[in-house]
Order: C-alpha cells, then sequence, then structure tokens
C-alpha cells in the first residue's frame, strides 16, 4: 500500500457512512382491524375537476361552430319584415345640419349649363312623388343628410337638354345610361324623373325591371294574343297606383277619347284619366286599366303632356325571364306585355303624342351578363363616337335578335366620374352637413376624388362617409 | 514401349465396370403417386430376379487374369477378344520381373484414383452447399470487398472520376474545338422564294422518339403566288395551325421513320394546301376566319402619355398653383368649407337641451299625478 492510501485509510471511517438507518416504524396499535389512513388524503375534487375538463372537450368535425346555448333569445322577426328594413328608405336625418345657401330645383334648374356642378335640394312635393315611383334606392345615401339633395352633374344636363328637347320637337328620346359600378346610373334616372315632375310631365317608371322577370309575381296569359303575350296583373296595379299618385295633378287635367268597354267599370268618354286610373282597384283587371291608361296618353290629338318612361336594371329584360309558359317553355321577357311595352318604346315602334323620353339605366351590381345587349350598347356607342363599330363574334352563339332589335335606334349616355370642381362641390355640401369632419380644399378634394377611382361617386361616398354609416 | 502402354491400356480396362457408379446413377423415385388410397404393396419375390445383383468383381491379381477372362466374357466383340488373346500372348512373354513390375504400377495407379472414384455423396447437413467450391467463380470472393486502409473512399473516387471528365472537356476546348471554325458557314438570310422555315429535333447522336420530328412554319402573307382571298382561305385551311397574333401557320410530323420522310410530307402539304387555296370552286367565304384557338395575350405597358416631361411637370406646377389660389381666395372669401368648423357653429345655435328638458319635465309629472 501505498503512503496516501494508506494515510486516507486513517482519515477516513472505515465504517461506510450511508448505511441505511434502522427506522422503528411506531404503530399506533400493534395490531388493528381497520385500514390505517395516510396523513394527506389525495384530493378527490381536483381529479375529478381534471376528468370534467377533459371530458368537455369535443373534437370540432363541421367547419361552423355550434352556437353556444344563450345567444339571441327573443322573437325572430316576422316574414317580410327583414326585408321591409332592408328596403327601408330614410330621406331625412334631422340630426344632420340644414345646408345654408342649398337652392331649390325648379322646372328649369338642370337644364340650364351654369348649374352643372352645383348641389341642389329636392322640393317636398317632388319628394313625395318620387317616393311612390320608388325612384330613390335603398342603397343610396338620403338618410345621412337633412333634406335630399343631389348633385348637378355635366351628364345631367346633357340629358335633361335631350329631354326637353324631345318634348320640344313632339319626339321620343330613346336612352341607355349605362356605366361602371355606382357611377350614378340611377341617379341620373332619377334625376331624370325629377325633372319630369316638375315640368308635368306623365312619368312612369319601373324601378327593378328583376321584379318583372325573376318570377317574382304572378302573370298569365293574355286572352286573344299570338304569339300569347302574358301580363303581370299584381305588378300592373303596383305600377298604376304609382302612376296615379305620382301624376295627379296631370291625369285630373286629362280626359279620355275612347271608350274602354273591356273594363270592368264603365268609364264614360271625357272623363278624366283619374277616374280611369282609380278604377284598377283590384288585381284582376289592373293590367287592362294600365293598357286603357296607356291609350288613353297615346291618343293623338288630345294635347297629351310629354311622357317619360324610366327602367332601372336593363339586362334583366333583355334575357329570357324565369317564368314558364303552359307548355314549360321559357317565356321570353320581351313576351311579357309589361315589358314588351317598355322594349316597344325603346325600338321606337310608339310615337309618344307630346314627345317624351324612354330612359333606361344597365345595373352593374345585380345583372346577369347580357351579350347581346352588351353589343348593341357598344356598337350604338361606337356609332355615336364615330369609332369602329364592334361586330358579332361569328362563333358565339347565344346572340338574341329580339334584343338587338330593341335596341337599334337607342342613344347610350355612358356615365363615369365627376368631375374634380363637381366633386368639391359635393364634398363641401357633405362638409355643410356636418357628415364630412374635414376641411374641403383642392387636397382633401383631390384625395377622395382619387380614392374614389377618378371620381365615381358612390366609391367617393364610400371613402369619405361610410365611417359615418350607422 | 508401344506395348508398355497397351497393356497399360487393358489394365485400365479391367476397372470399366465400376460398382460404384452404378451407385451414383440418380436413383428414379420410388412412389410416383403422391397421393394414394390403397396401401403400398412390397415387391414380389418373383419379379425379384429382375432386380440386378450386385455384381461380384473379384480383383484380379494380375494382368494375365484379366486377360484370360476377357477371352472368355462373351458380352465383349471379336476384335476385342482377338486384341485380349495377342496381349495375352505378349503378357506371357514377358518374364516375371517384368510381371511384378507391371502390377505394382497398376496397384499404385489404382491407390491414385481410388479417391476420384469414389461416389460424390450429398452432405447431409449442408446450407445450401455453401462449403462446396464454385467452378464459375474467376476469384475467390472471399473477403474481397472489405476496405483495408489502404485507398480513398469511393466517393473520393467519383470526384477524380470527375476531374478527369472535366480535364478531358477542357482538353477538346482548347485544341480541337478551335478547328471547328473550320467548318462555319457565313449566315445568308432566307431570300424571297425560300418561305417555310424547318426545324429539326437532334439529340446529339442518341436515339430519342421525338428526334423525327419535324416543325415547318411559314407566314400565308409571303405566300406572293396567292391572292388575298386566297391567302385567307389557306389561313382557314390551316386552322388552328394559325397564329393570328404572328400571323404565320406552324405544322408538325412525326407520323414517318425518319426526318427527311417527315419533311418531304410537310412539304407535299404545304404544296397541296396551295393547290386547294387556289381552288375557286368554294373560296369559304361564308365561314369567317377561327381564331378561338388562340388566346390573345395582352401585355400592358406604362402608357406614353403618363412619362413625366418637362411640359407635363409644368402643366402639374399651374394646376397645382391654381388650386392653391382658389383655396386661397376661397379663405379670404369665407367660403371655405370646414365640416368640424361647421357642427361646432351648429352647436352653438341649438337650444340648451336641459332648459328643454325641464320644460317639458313638469308637464310629464302633471299627466302621471292624474
Amino acid at each position: 500500500m501505498s503512503v496516501p492510501t494508506t494515510l486516507r485509510c486513517l482519515v477516513r471511517p472505515s465504517v461506510p457512512r450511508h448505511v441505511p438507518r434502522q427506522v422503528a416504524v411506531v404503530w399506533a396499535a400493534p395490531f388493528s382491524t381497520t385500514a390505517s389512513l395516510a396523513a394527506n388524503p389525495p384530493k378527490k375534487k381536483a381529479s375529478a375537476q381534471m376528468a370534467s375538463i377533459r371530458s368537455g372537450k369535443k373534437m370540432q368535425l363541421g367547419k361552423f361552430k355550434k352556437k353556444a346555448p344563450g345567444g339571441r333569445t327573443g322573437k325572430s322577426p316576422l316574414p317580410g319584415e327583414r326585408k321591409a328594413v332592408r328596403k327601408r328608405i330614410q330621406l331625412s336625418n334631422s340630426n344632420a345640419l340644414p345646408v345654408p345657401g342649398l337652392a331649390e330645383l325648379t322646372s328649369e334648374y338642370m337644364a340650364d349649363k351654369v348649374n352643372a356642378g352645383t348641389v341642389v335640394s329636392l322640393p317636398g312635393t317632388v319628394q313625395d312623388e318620387l317616393r311612390v315611383i320608388e325612384a330613390f334606392k335603398p342603397t343610396q345615401y338620403w338618410g345621412m343628410f337633412r333634406n335630399p339633395s343631389m348633385l348637378v352633374r355635366s351628364e345631367t344636363v346633357d340629358l335633361i337638354g335631350r329631354m326637353q328637347d324631345s318634348a320640344e320637337k313632339k319626339q321620343t328620346l330613346k336612352l341607355v345610361v349605362s356605366g361602371d359600378r355606382l357611377t350614378g346610373k340611377s341617379m341620373l334616372l332619377l334625376q331624370g324623373m325629377a325633372h319630369g315632375l316638375l315640368n308635368e310631365w306623365i312619368v312612369i317608371n319601373i324601378p327593378e325591371a328583376q321584379e318583372l322577370t325573376t318570377a317574382s309575381t304572378e302573370y298569365a296569359p293574355i286572352p286573344g294574343t299570338d304569339p300569347v303575350q302574358y301580363m303581370q296583373n299584381n305588378y300592373a296595379l303596383k305600377l298604376v297606383q304609382a302612376v296615379r299618385k305620382a301624376n295627379e295633378k296631370t291625369l285630373t287635367r286629362l280626359t279620355t277619347a275612347y271608350s274602354h268597354p273591356e273594363l270592368p267599370q264603365n268609364i264614360p268618354i271625357n272623363s278624366t284619366l283619374m277616374q280611369l286610373a282609380n278604377s284598377a282597384k283590384e288585381a284582376d283587371s289592373a293590367w287592362y286599366v294600365f293598357h286603357a291608361l296607356w291609350q288613353e296618353l297615346m291618343a293623338k290629338g288630345q294635347g297629351r303632356p310629354p311622357i317619360l318612361l324610366t327602367l332601372d336594371g336593363l339586362q334583366h329584360i333583355m334575357k329570357v325571364s324565369d317564368y314558364r309558359s303552359a307548355a314549360y317553355n321559357p317565356i321570353h321577357s320581351h313576351d311579357l306585355a309589361l315589358v314588351r311595352l317598355f322594349t316597344d318604346c325603346l325600338a321606337g315602334n310608339h310615337q309618344f303624342p307630346g314627345g317624351g323620353a324612354v330612359l333606361a339605366a344597365t345595373s352593374r351590381g345585380n345583372a346577369p351578363r347580357v351579350p347581346s345587349m352588351e353589343l348593341a350598347l357598344s356598337q350604338r356607342a361606337a356609332e355615336q363616337a364615330g369609332a369602329e363599330i364592334p361586330k358579332h363574334d361569328p362563333f358565339f352563339r347565344d346572340y338574341d335578335t329580339r334584343v338587338e332589335a330593341s335596341l337599334k335606334k337607342v342613344q347610350v349616355l355612358k356615365v363615369s366620374g365627376v368631375s374634380k370642381l363637381e366633386a368639391r362641390a359635393v364634398m363641401e355640401y357633405w362638409a355643410a352637413s356636418g357628415v364630412l369632419r374635414k376641411t374641403v380644399d383642392e387636397a382633401t378634394v383631390t384625395e377622395k376624388w382619387t380614392l374614389g377611382g377618378h371620381g365615381v361617386l358612390g366609391e367617393m361616398e364610400r371613402a369619405s362617409l361610410l365611417t359615418m354609416r350607422p | 514401349m508401344a506395348s508398355t502402354v497397351n497393356s497399360l491400356r487393358l489394365c485400365l480396362r479391367t476397372t470399366r465396370k465400376l460398382q460404384c457408379l452404378r451407385v451414383a446413377q440418380l436413383q428414379p423415385p420410388r412412389c410416383r403417386r403422391t397421393l394414394s388410397t390403397t396401401p403400398i404393396r412390397w415387391a414380389d419375390k418373383d419379379n425379384a430376379e429382375d432386380e440386378v445383383d450386385e455384381e461380384q468383381i473379384k480383383p484380379y491379381n494380375d494382368l494375365g487374369e484379366a486377360l484370360r477372362d476377357f477371352q472368355r466374357d462373351r458380352s465383349l466383340t471379336e476384335e476385342d477378344r482377338k486384341g485380349a488373346a495377342r496381349d495375352l500372348r505378349a503378357w506371357e512373354a514377358l518374364t516375371l520381373a517384368e510381371r511384378d513390375a507391371i502390377t505394382t504400377r497398376i496397384k499404385s495407379i489404382k491407390a491414385a484414383t481410388a479417391p476420384l472414384k469414389r461416389p460424390a455423396t450429398k452432405k447431409k447437413n449442408s446450407f445450401w452447399n455453401e462449403e462446396e467450391h464454385d467452378t464459375d467463380l474467376i476469384t475467390n470472393e472471399v473477403g474481397e470487398d472489405d476496405f483495408e486502409e489502404d485507398d480513398i473512399v469511393s466517393l473520393a473516387h467519383g470526384k477524380l472520376e470527375e476531374h478527369r471528365e472535366h480535364r478531358e472537356y477542357a482538353r477538346l476546348a482548347v485544341w480541337e474545338m478551335p478547328l471547328l471554325s473550320k467548318f462555319a458557314k457565313k449566315f445568308e438570310p432566307p431570300t424571297e422564294d425560300e418561305v417555310l422555315r424547318f426545324r429539326y429535333t437532334s439529340y446529339m447522336g442518341e436515339f430519342h422518339p421525338a428526334d423525327r420530328k419535324v416543325v415547318v412554319e411559314f407566314c400565308p402573307t409571303d405566300l406572293k403566288t396567292l391572292t388575298e382571298a386566297q391567302q385567307l382561305k389557306l389561313k382557314k385551311l390551316a386552322g388552328s395551325r394559325y397564329n393570328p397574333e404572328k400571323d404565320i401557320v406552324r405544322m408538325s410530323c412525326e407520323r414517318y421513320e425518319h426526318q427527311a420522310q417527315n419533311k418531304r410530307y410537310l412539304g407535299d402539304l404545304v404544296d397541296k394546301m396551295m393547290v386547294m387555296a387556289k381552288d375557286p370552286t368554294d373560296m369559304f367565304e361564308d365561314i369567317p376566319l377561327d381564331t378561338r384557338h388562340h388566346t390573345f395575350k395582352r401585355k400592358p405597358k406604362f402608357p406614353v402619355e403618363w412619362r413625366m416631361s418637362e411640359e407635363r411637370r409644368a402643366e402639374l406646377e399651374a394646376q397645382r398653383k391654381k388650386a392653391f389660389l382658389l383655396d386661397e381666395s376661397k379663405r379670404m372669401n369665407g367660403t371655405l368649407i370646414d365640416g368640424v368648423r361647421s357642427i361646432q357653429e351648429a352647436v352653438l345655435t341649438l337650444p340648451d337641451p336641459i332648459a328643454s328638458l325641464q320644460a317639458a319635465a313638469p308637464r310629464k309629472r302633471a299627466r302621471s299625478t292624474r
């Protein structure tokens, strides 16, 4: 053994340190028949809780989560209630500030070129009449301002000028307003209607063309027509009543020129047109009443006023409708009598005795694609611009000759963004109403004008007003 | 000496009938049928004679004995027996010592060849006859793949091979490729008559199913022999092979085995198309040129009018100045409209809401007391 090892032997105890100590287990009793209890028994509650948490987790198999119970309570809205809210049109808002110095629309206001680029408010009577003929749309921002007002833009002046021209010459203006989405096509129609109402035209408006062709209203074949045409009595009733209310003053002035034996109510010659219109009380005879009214309005040499016929959503009446014939064949929209009347007017088959205008607006938000209509409109636009006229695609088969025939003679008014001056006018109106909380200087105007896709009014409204929308 | 060899031959012939070889013969399997319902019968004792008895071969003491036995053997041919008699005479002529020498030699040969004659028996506990020597193998192969720490690894060998290849191509590039310039031809643009452009595919001598393909391209307007109407008809005939964007007809052929055949076919086809285009019986005037197969690609480019120029810069400057002046004049007039200010002004003019509430309150209370 070496020296360090021997020394270590001296230092360390020879007995290893970790000898397990014998612990005497002292039992309370040396013998017991009961089970021994641990000092701190494990809490059963905790384990139970864990188990419950685990069992509460369930695999989510579906894409959509089930709603937790106790969410929405209460009654669900009645049938039609939701639609009523959706379609509600609010024309004024007392929280908005009244705009000082705002001109009120007069009969000649919009025809004057000087007034292009100004905001003008609608007088109360015209508001009521326009509301009756459903010229206002729920998507427009009327409900943010104290009084319904609108921008008179250069296109408006152009349109109104053409309308006045045709009325003076006792001609019929046939015009289609087309343009991109949210550019103000329906608004232009509204302005035309307002002008017509102020100038004592007979204004007949079909606010949504899709109501006529999407098989949402009743229809029936008109007896004695070949090829069969279809009347839509419920819609005709609504339309006659709207026409009666909106044109009350003019209709009371005019008298009938023909007797109408097909009507259930006897209307003698020389009774007022108001009486004729009033006879539409039930849906059964509504189409005949409307037809009689139309015949009276078309009567020559009776001093009939100019007529304004407008329709929004032109694509819907330029396709095969969702209706079916008795043989279950699809019905073309132009076989519906009311649509036929409008398209005939648009094609120039009816000569309005007192002149007037047929205005139609295309729709870009909710509209089917109609290649024939698109082609015809682009052809008319090219003709007017003197550009090269686009041709048919020779290998496309879904062209519709009836559609093209109805759009042979129309003028096309292309609506696009407003100019910066017009944009400034409308933005000043917003700021004065307290809706736009900004100084309307050239920088702000340019900003919103650019954000709105070079002055697309709807987009400008979105860019500047949407934060305030209820 | 010849007699010695002959005698040796005869000696070896004594071992002609070898019992061991008979044993080593392949024994036919006893049981022909794998499955049988009848019991197996033992062979009859009468038929036992057919079985070949194990021949009792008595060992000969010397060559003379064997030769004598041959002479008696009737199974041998006459010639053999005569030969045996001749050999026997030669044997008997030998002295005793010589006979002993031959006998011992025969015995030694027998002893040496004995292991060769031993029958090849199959080993019982062998696994796939592993220990058997395989004569097909050239080398032994045992331990051949073991790495002996005396070589680089195979990856390195691969790398070296790569280097060799690079160097080989480098040598080619330096020494041989300059010689190719001798074969260079000057480019001559095609003349007016050479309208067809052929394209061939080569896979550098390798076989490929596509190397027979030939593509021809031509512009119908280059065919000067055709009038405009005929050119239009040719385009209509070409159908989807016509590219309206580039105004080019492109056709290909890989129907035949050789490039030349395919090229000939295409050339003939173009000729045929031209003949048909010239045919005035039907000029296809009622059919429009079909371009549905082609998608026209529009590449949007930055408009030239949008480029910033000095004039445009000046114009913009003028616009900004005008806008600034407009704003300033409005500010001076007080017609510049501020949304926030208009709200503040409106709030000042509003009737006091608390006062109006107080005005309304007693009426309500009065209503409730009634």
